[in-house]
C-alpha cells in the first residue's frame, strides 16, 4: 500500500533514483512489519480479520447457495442450535451460521467500499486544500478556505441524520448504502490529511522540488501522498470500523434493503420477526457480535498501525 | 377461540402459577397496569402508532379513528355474533324501494358527556358539515358523496336522501359530534379548521368512553362514561401507552405493564403461548394480502401511460404468474403459518361474500409446470441464462414493488422472487417505503406491486375500486391500486349495490365480481394474514371479540372489546406505594449521580486547592 | 454512527490558524475574532436550512399518498390534505413561504401530528436534554476518569484491560446493545426479570417524588447504553492527552520536589490533560444527537430522536427537515461556543 509507483520500473542495471526509492521504501515497509507485529493487540486484530475474511472468500465452497433461498431452506423455523445448525436456524428454516457467513461478504463489501469513497474524498480535499494553501498563492488559499469551510460545514451535520436522508433520497439498495456512508464520514479524514499535508509541504524537500521546477500535480502526487499515505492508511481502518457499524445503523433504521443478506440486514430481520421478546437469542446475538468483533479488529489494527507511525505514541506502549 | 384458561391442571400447579403471577405482578412490574391503590380498574393497551389529530373530521391513521370509536357514537354498529348491522344510536333503519331514501330511527336516551341530550339535529348538523366543508370531509367525505340532503324530521328520526343508490348506508363509519360544541369551533376556527385538534378535555362525546388527557408521544387516557345508554364500561379507564418497539411492548405485556398488545409478530404470539397468565389471540384476518399485475394502464378515455412491461396485457403469461407460486407456502413462509392461503377476494371471516375457487373453477392452483407449458406454447422461449423472452421479443425482466414495512411482504416478496425464476421470470425485487411504492402505482411505472386492504363488513369499497369507473380520468389521478376494467364485473358491480335488501342474492353477484377478478389475473390474492394479539388474563377475565369466533379485539368495527372488558378479580390488585423495582432501579440511578457529583467536586477542591 | 476514537484528530476548527494575523490592538483582535466566528456560525447555519429544505424534499414518496395508503379515501380527501400541507404550491413557493415563517421561529407544520413542528420540539425538547446530557456527563466523568488511568500508565495491564473494555463496547451498534439489555434487565426472562422498565419516561400515573424516581428509574437502561457506546471517545482523548502531557517540563519539576506519583497525576498533569478534553466535549455533540436518536427510539424515550425516527417513514417533510435543523444548529452552537470558550481556558490560543 505504501508502494505507489503507477508506472512498470524499469529493470535497470544501475540503481536509478526510483529504485532506491522503491528499495528505501520497500525496506520502510518491512521496519513498518516488524514494528507491527510487536503490537499484540494489532496482531490480534489482523489475526481475527484474516479468519473471518478468508471465511467470507471461501464461503460460496461450504455454503450451499440453494440453502440460504427461502425456499430451499433446509431446516424447520427457529432450531435452537443443535449440532447440525450450530447457531440455529432463522424464521425461514436457515441455518444462522451460514446466514452470518455469507453476510460477511456483503458487510465487509459495504464497509470497504463505503471507506475507500470516504478515504478518496477526504485525501483528495484534504491534499488539495493542504497544498494550495501553503503553496498556491492568493488564489489556492481562497480555494483552500473554501474547501476547509465545506469540510467543516459537513462536519456540522449530524452524520447519521444525513445518512439517513441520503439513504433514502437516492434509490434503494446496497450502492446507495455505501454512497450515504461514503458520503458522510469523509470529513474528519480530509481534515488529517490537510494537517498531514501542510506538515509534509514544510518539509526541505518538498520546497527543493517546487525549485526544480515540479508543478501542483508532480508536487502532491509524488512527495504529499507517499508521505500522508500511512496516515490514510490508519484512518482507513478505523473508517471500516464506523462503516461497518454505520450499516447495520441505517437496516435497522429500515434504510438497508432487506432482500440482500448483510449483518445489519439479519438484525433487522431478527428484530422485525420479533426474536427479541420471543427469546429466539441465537437469533439475535451473533450478527451483533460479528459486528463488534469485525469493528472492534479494525479499530485494533488501526490502533496498530497508529502507533507504528507516530513514534511518539509507540515509545509510550 | 381457545380458552382463556387452562384446561385442567392440578391443584398445586394452579396456585403454584397463580402464586407465580401475584410475584410477578406484586413485585416486579414497574407499574401496576391492572389497578392503583385508589381502586381505580385501568385497561392498559401498547400502541405504536402515533395519533395524527383528535378532530373526528381529520383523523386519518387508523390508531386515531379506533380511538374515537370509542368516543363517539355511531348510526348503526355491526353485531359481533352475526357480522350483521346492529342498531347503535339508530334503533332501526328502513330504505325506500329504490334505496335512495332512509330513514332512520334514533334512540331517545343518548346523552353527551356534558349532560346535553344527543337528538336528530346532532346527527344532521355532522352529516350535513362533511357534505358541506370541504375541510371537515378529509375524514369521512367518502360516506357522503352520494348524500343529497340530510333532514330531521323530528328530535329522534333523520332522514337521508340520496342521488344514486349507496352500499354503504348500514356501515356509515361517521362519529356523530354534538353539534352545540362543534358548531362554535367551525365557525371559529374558519379556515383553520383542519389544524384544530379537539384537545379540550374531557372531550364531550356520547361514546362508552370519554378522551380525558393526552400526554403526546406517552400515553392517551380515555375514562369510562358510566352513564352510556348501552350500560357502564366494565374498566374504569382504558389507557394506551407508546412503544416504538413493538418487542419492547411484548416485554410489557409479560411484566404486567401493559394488559393488551395487538399486532403481534408470529414469533411473539408463539412465545407469548408459554407465558402464564397470557392468553394469544389469533383471530381470522380482515385484510388480504395481494399483488397485482400491470397490465398496460390506462385512462378513462382509453389513454395509455406509464411504462409497465408490454408482454403482461397478455392474460396467459399473468396466469402462468399465479400458477408459479404457491399460496401454501407463502402461508407457511412468509406469514410463518399465521394466515390463511387465499384464493377469492374477500376473507373467509365474511361468510356470505367469501369466494374460493372449487373443483374446475379452481384453474389457476400451484401448477410450475403446467405455468411453464402455457408459456411455453404461447411463445415465450427461454435463453440462454433461463430467462424468457416474450414472443415480440421482450425479456421477462419484471420489477416487483414491495412495502418494506410490513414483514409478511417483505418475505412473501423474496419467495415470489425465486418461485418466478423457475418459470423464467426474472424478478427485480424493489423492496420500498410505501410512498415509493404509491408513486409507483399511481405513475403505472411498475409491472408487480403489493397491495392489500381491510375488508370491512360491507365489501362495497374494495369492490369498487376496480370497476372501470376506478381507472384514472387522467394519469396519476388513480382510484384503486389496478389499472382493471372490465364490462361484466361492472354490470355484476351494479347489480350487488341495488341488492341492498336481498343478501343471498347479492353474495351471488360478488361471488361472480370474485370469480372474474381470479380468471383476469390482474388482482391477484395471496393469503389473509391473521391478527395477532395477546392479554394478560390476571388483569382483563372477559372481552368480546367480533366476529364472536374467531374475531379480534383491536380494531373492532364496533367498541364491543373495551366496552365489554371485565377486570380480573383482587389477586391480581397489587400492593400499594412503589414497586421495589422502582425502587432499587432508582437508587442505583441517584447513587450514581451523587457518586459522580461528589467525585468531580472533590476533584475540583482538590485541585483548586493544590494549585495555590 | 459515532466518529472514530482516535487520538491524532485534531478539534475541528481549532483556533490557532483562523485567528487573524497580527494588526491593531488586542480587544481589536478580539472582536474581529468573535466576529469571524460568528460569521461562520451564521454562513453554516443558512446553508443547513437550504440543504435541509431541498434534501427531504426530494425525497421520493408523496406523503399525502403514504399517509392514507390502503385507506378508503376519495381523490377529493387527498387534494383536500395536500393543501392543507402546502404540498399544491410550486417548490420555491414554498421554501419562500419556509424560509419566512423560519424568521418567526415558525418551522412548519408536521403532517402526521398536524402541530407546529416548533411546539412538537419544545415539547420532547426536555426528555432529549435530560437524556442526553445525563449521558453524555457521566460518559464524560467515566471516561476521563478511565483515561486518566490508563493514560498514566500506558501499556500497563489497567490501561489494556481499560482500552480493550472501551473499544468493544464502542464497536457495538448501540440499538443492539439496547435490545439486549431490555431482554436481560427488562423483560420477564433474563438474569433480573424485570428490575427496570422496557419503555417511556415516566410511570402515567405517577406524580411528585414519585414522577421523579420513576424517571430517574426510566432512565437506567436508555443512560446505561449511550454511556457504555460513547465513553471510549472520552477515554482514548484523556488518554493521550495525558501521554502528551507527561513529557512536559513542569511535571519532570513536580516530581523533583518530591511530591508523590498519584498526586503528581492528580493536581498537575490531569487538570492540564482535560483542557483539549474539554473542547471535545461540546464537540462531541454532534455524535451525542446521532446516539440519542438510536437510543431513544429503542427504549421509546419521548424525546427528540424518537420524533425524528416518528417522521422518517412517512415523510414527515416538515418534521423531519425542523429536527434536521435544529440538530445541526445544535452543533453549531456548540462549536461557537468551543471556539470562543477555548481561549479562555487555554492562554496559549489567545488571539
Amino acid at each position: 500500500m505504501t508502494d505507489l509507483d503507477p508506472r512498470p520500473s524499469p529493470a535497470a542495471p544501475v540503481p536509478s533514483p526510483r529504485a532506491l526509492a522503491r528499495r528505501r521504501r520497500q525496506r520502510a515497509l518491512g521496519r513498518f512489519a516488524r514494528s507491527y507485529a510487536h503490537n499484540r493487540a494489532g496482531m490480534f486484530g489482523l489475526l481475527s480479520l484474516l479468519v473471518i475474511a478468508t471465511a467470507a472468500l471461501t464461503a460460496p465452497m461450504f455454503i450451499e447457495q440453494s440453502h440460504l433461498s427461502i425456499t430451499g431452506a433446509p431446516g424447520q423455523p427457529y432450531e435452537p442450535p443443535s449440532a447440525e445448525y450450530p447457531l440455529g436456524t432463522d424464521n425461514f428454516g436457515r441455518s444462522v451460521l451460514d446466514l452470518i457467513i455469507w453476510g460477511a461478504r456483503v458487510s465487509l463489501a459495504v464497509g470497504l467500499l463505503a471507506t475507500v469513497v470516504s478515504v478518496t474524498l477526504g485525501t483528495v480535499i484534504g491534499i488539495t486544500a493542504g497544498h494550495f494553501g501553503s503553496s498556491g498563492g492568493t488564489g489556492g488559499r481562497i480555494a483552500s478556505t473554501v474547501l476547509m469551510r465545506i469540510t467543516d460545514w459537513f462536519l456540522v451535520l449530524p452524520t447519521l441524520v444525513l445518512a439517513v436522508a441520503l439513504a433514502a433520497v437516492l434509490p434503494g439498495g446496497t450502492g446507495t448504502i455505501v454512497v450515504a456512508i461514503g458520503l458522510t464520514v469523509w470529513p474528519p479524514t480530509a481534515r488529517l490529511v490537510r494537517a498531514q499535508t501542510l506538515a509534509v509541504e514544510a518539509r526541505p524537500y518538498v520546497e527543493r522540488a517546487r525549485a526544480l521546477g515540479g508543478g501542483h500535480t508532480h508536487v502532491m502526487l509524488w512527495h504529499v501522498l507517499p508521505n500522508v499515505m500511512p496516515v490514510v492508511l490508519a484512518q482507513t481502518t478505523l473508517l471500516v470500523a464506523t462503516s461497518i457499524i454505520a450499516e447495520s445503523t441505517l437496516a435497522f433504521l429500515g434504510m438497508g434493503d432487506p432482500t440482500t443478506i448483510s449483518w445489519g440486514g439479519i438484525l433487522e430481520a431478527a428484530r422485525t420477526a420479533g426474536a427479541v421478546s420471543a427469546g429466539i437469542w441465537w437469533y439475535m446475538v451473533p450478527p451483533g457480535l460479528a459486528i463488534a468483533v469485525v469493528a472492534l479488529s479494525f479499530t485494533l489494527c488501526g490502533r496498530a498501525v497508529e502507533s507504528v507511525i507516530n513514534p511518539r505514541l509507540r515509545e509510550n506502549r | 377461540m381457545k380458552s382463556p384458561y387452562p384446561p385442567v391442571g392440578t391443584l398445586s400447579r394452579r396456585s403454584a402459577s397463580a402464586a407465580a403471577a401475584l410475584l410477578l405482578v406484586g413485585s416486579m412490574s414497574a407499574v401496576p397496569a391492572a389497578a392503583d391503590e385508589g381502586g381505580t380498574d385501568t385497561l392498559t393497551v401498547a400502541m405504536s402508532q402515533q395519533v395524527d389529530t383528535f378532530n373526528p373530521f381529520i383523523a386519518q391513521l387508523a390508531v386515531t379513528t379506533n380511538i374515537l370509536n370509542h368516543v363517539y357514537d355511531r348510526l348503526v354498529t355491526v353485531d359481533p355474533e352475526t357480522n350483521e348491522p346492529a342498531p347503535a344510536l339508530a334503533e332501526s333503519w328502513e330504505a325506500s324501494d329504490d334505496g335512495l331514501t332512509w330513514t332512520f330511527d334514533l334512540r331517545d336516551d343518548v346523552y353527551f358527556s356534558d349532560g346535553e341530550q344527543l337528538t336528530a339535529d346532532d346527527v344532521v348538523w355532522t352529516l350535513t358539515t362533511i357534505m358541506e366543508n370541504e375541510d371537515a370531509a378529509v375524514a369521512s367525505g367518502n360516506y357522503v358523496s352520494a348524500f343529497e340532503e340530510v333532514t330531521a324530521e323530528d328530535d329522534t328520526t333523520v332522514v337521508v336522501d340520496l342521488e344514486q343508490p349507496q352500499a354503504t348506508m348500514t356501515a356509515l363509519n361517521i362519529p356523530i359530534v354534538p353539534q352545540h360544541v362543534w358548531e362554535p369551533v367551525l365557525e371559529e376556527e374558519g379556515d383553520a379548521f383542519a389544524d384544530y385538534d379537539n384537545e379540550d378535555f374531557p372531550v364531550v362525546g356520547s361514546g362508552p368512553f370519554v378522551l380525558a388527557e393526552h400526554d403526546r408521544g406517552q400515553s392517551i387516557r380515555l375514562e369510562a362514561n358510566p352513564d352510556h345508554w348501552r350500560g357502564a364500561p366494565g374498566f374504569d379507564e382504558l389507557v394506551f401507552r407508546y412503544y416504538t418497539e413493538q418487542d419492547a411492548a411484548v416485554e410489557a405485556l409479560r411484566n404486567g405493564e401493559v394488559s393488551l398488545v395487538y399486532e403481534l409478530t408470529e414469533a411473539q404470539a408463539t412465545s407469548l403461548e408459554d407465558v402464564g397468565d397470557v392468553e394469544v389471540n389469533s383471530a381470522d384476518g380482515k385484510r388480504f394480502q395481494a399483488f397485482t399485475i400491470n397490465p398496460g394502464a390506462e385512462t378513462q378515455d382509453g389513454e395509455e401511460f406509464g411504462d409497465g412491461h408490454p408482454a403482461l396485457s397478455d392474460k396467459t403469461l399473468r396466469q402462468a404468474i399465479v400458477m408459479a407460486l404457491d399460496n401454501d407456502e407463502i402461508v407457511e413462509r412468509g406469514h410463518n403459518g399465521q394466515a390463511v392461503a387465499a384464493g377469492g377476494y374477500i376473507p373467509p371471516r365474511y361468510e356470505d361474500f367469501h369466494w374460493a375457487p372449487e373443483g374446475d373453477e379452481a384453474t389457476l392452483d400451484f401448477d410450475p409446470d403446467a405455468a411453464n407449458e402455457m408459456l411455453d406454447d404461447a411463445g415465450y422461449e427461454t435463453g440462454d441464462d433461463g430467462v424468457r423472452t416474450s414472443p415480440e421479443g421482450d425479456r421477462l425482466e419484471l420489477r416487483m414493488h414491495v412495502h418494506s414495512d410490513r414483514p409478511d411482504n417483505v418475505q412473501t416478496g423474496q419467495i415470489m422472487e425465486e418461485r418466478l425464476g423457475d418459470i423464467g421470470i426474472e424478478v427485480d425485487n424493489q423492496t420500498v417505503d410505501p410512498g415509493i411504492l404509491s408513486d409507483a402505482l399511481y405513475d403505472a411505472e411498475y409491472d408487480l406491486i403489493f397491495t392489500g386492504w381491510t375488508v370491512n363488513p360491507d365489501p362495497d369499497y374494495v369492490f369498487s375500486i376496480h370497476t372501470c369507473d376506478g381507472l384514472p380520468t387522467e394519469p396519476g389521478t388513480m382510484q384503486g391500486d389496478a389499472y382493471f376494467c372490465n364490462e361484466e364485473y361492472d354490470e355484476l358491480y351494479e347489480a350487488q349495490l341495488e341488492e341492498h335488501e336481498d343478501l343471498d342474492q347479492r353474495a351471488e353477484h360478488v361471488h361472480r365480481m370474485q370469480e372474474i377478478l381470479y380468471d383476469e389475473a390482474v388482482v391477484n390474492v395471496l393469503s389473509y394474514p391473521n391478527i395477532m394479539e395477546a392479554y394478560r388474563t390476571d388483569q382483563i377475565s372477559d372481552i368480546q371479540l367480533e366476529p364472536a369466533d374467531g374475531g379480534n379485539i383491536w380494531g373492532q368495527d364496533g367498541y364491543w372489546a373495551f366496552w365489554s372488558a371485565e377486570p380480573a378479580g383482587e389477586d391480581a390488585q397489587s400492593g400499594a406505594g412503589i414497586p421495589t423495582g422502582v425502587l432499587i432501579g432508582g437508587g442505583v440511578v441517584v447513587l450514581l449521580l451523587v457518586a459522580g457529583g461528589a467525585f468531580f467536586l472533590l476533584r475540583r477542591r482538590a485541585t483548586t486547592g493544590d494549585r495555590e | 454512527m459515532t466518529a472514530t476514537p482516535t487520538a491524532t484528530e485534531e478539534p475541528a476548527g481549532s483556533p490557532r490558524e483562523d485567528a487573524p494575523a497580527g494588526g491593531g490592538g488586542r480587544v481589536r483582535r478580539v472582536v474581529l475574532y468573535v466576529l469571524g466566528r460568528l460569521t461562520t456560525a451564521v454562513v453554516s447555519l443558512g446553508a443547513v436550512i437550504v440543504a435541509g429544505f431541498f434534501l427531504f424534499r426530494i425525497l421520493p414518496g408523496d406523503p399525502v399518498r403514504a399517509m392514507t395508503e390502503g385507506r378508503e379515501v376519495s381523490l377529493e380527501q387527498q387534494e383536500e390534505l395536500r393543501r392543507q400541507f402546502g404540498l399544491d404550491q410550486p417548490l420555491w413557493a414554498q421554501f419562500l413561504d419556509y424560509a419566512s415563517g423560519l424568521l418567526r421561529l415558525d418551522l412548519g407544520v408536521s403532517f402526521q401530528y398536524r402541530e407546529p413542528v416548533a411546539d412538537l420540539i419544545l415539547e420532547r425538547l426536555g426528555p432529549t436534554l435530560l437524556l442526553a446530557g445525563t449521558g453524555t456527563l457521566l460518559a464524560a466523568l467515566l471516561g476521563l476518569f478511565l483515561g486518566a488511568r490508563a493514560g498514566w500508565r500506558p501499556g500497563g495491564r489497567g490501561d489494556r484491560v481499560n482500552t480493550a473494555v472501551a473499544l468493544f463496547f464502542w464497536s457495538v451498534p448501540t440499538f443492539w446493545l439496547g435490545l439486549l439489555l431490555i431482554v436481560l434487565l427488562a423483560s420477564g426472562r433474563g438474569f433480573f426479570p424485570g428490575l427496570f422498565p422496557t419503555s417511556g419516561m415516566t410511570a402515567p400515573d405517577a406524580t411528585g417524588f414519585e414522577a421523579v424516581v420513576s424517571t430517574a428509574h426510566h432512565m437506567v437502561l436508555p443512560v446505561v447504553t449511550m454511556v457504555a457506546v460513547i465513553y471510549a471517545q472520552y477515554l482514548m482523548i484523556m488518554r493521550s492527552s495525558l501521554i502528551d502531557e507527561k513529557g512536559a517540563d513542569y511535571l519532570t519539576t513536580a516530581r523533583a520536589k518530591g511530591l508523590r506519583d498519584a498526586l503528581v497525576r492528580r493536581r498537575h498533569a490531569v487538570p492540564n490533560a482535560l483542557l483539549p478534553t474539554v473542547t471535545l466535549v461540546f464537540l462531541n455533540l454532534g455524535q451525542v444527537v446521532s446516539g440519542v436518536i438510536l437510543v431513544e427510539t429503542v427504549f421509546s424515550w419521548p424525546g427528540l430522536g424518537y420524533l425524528f425516527y416518528s417522521g422518517l417513514h412517512v415523510p414527515d417533510l416538515g418534521l423531519v427537515q425542523g429536527l434536521f435543523v435544529l440538530f445541526a444548529a445544535s452543533v453549531i452552537l456548540m462549536n461557537l461556543l468551543a471556539d470562543l470558550v477555548y481561549p479562555l481556558l487555554d492562554p496559549r490560543v489567545r488571539p
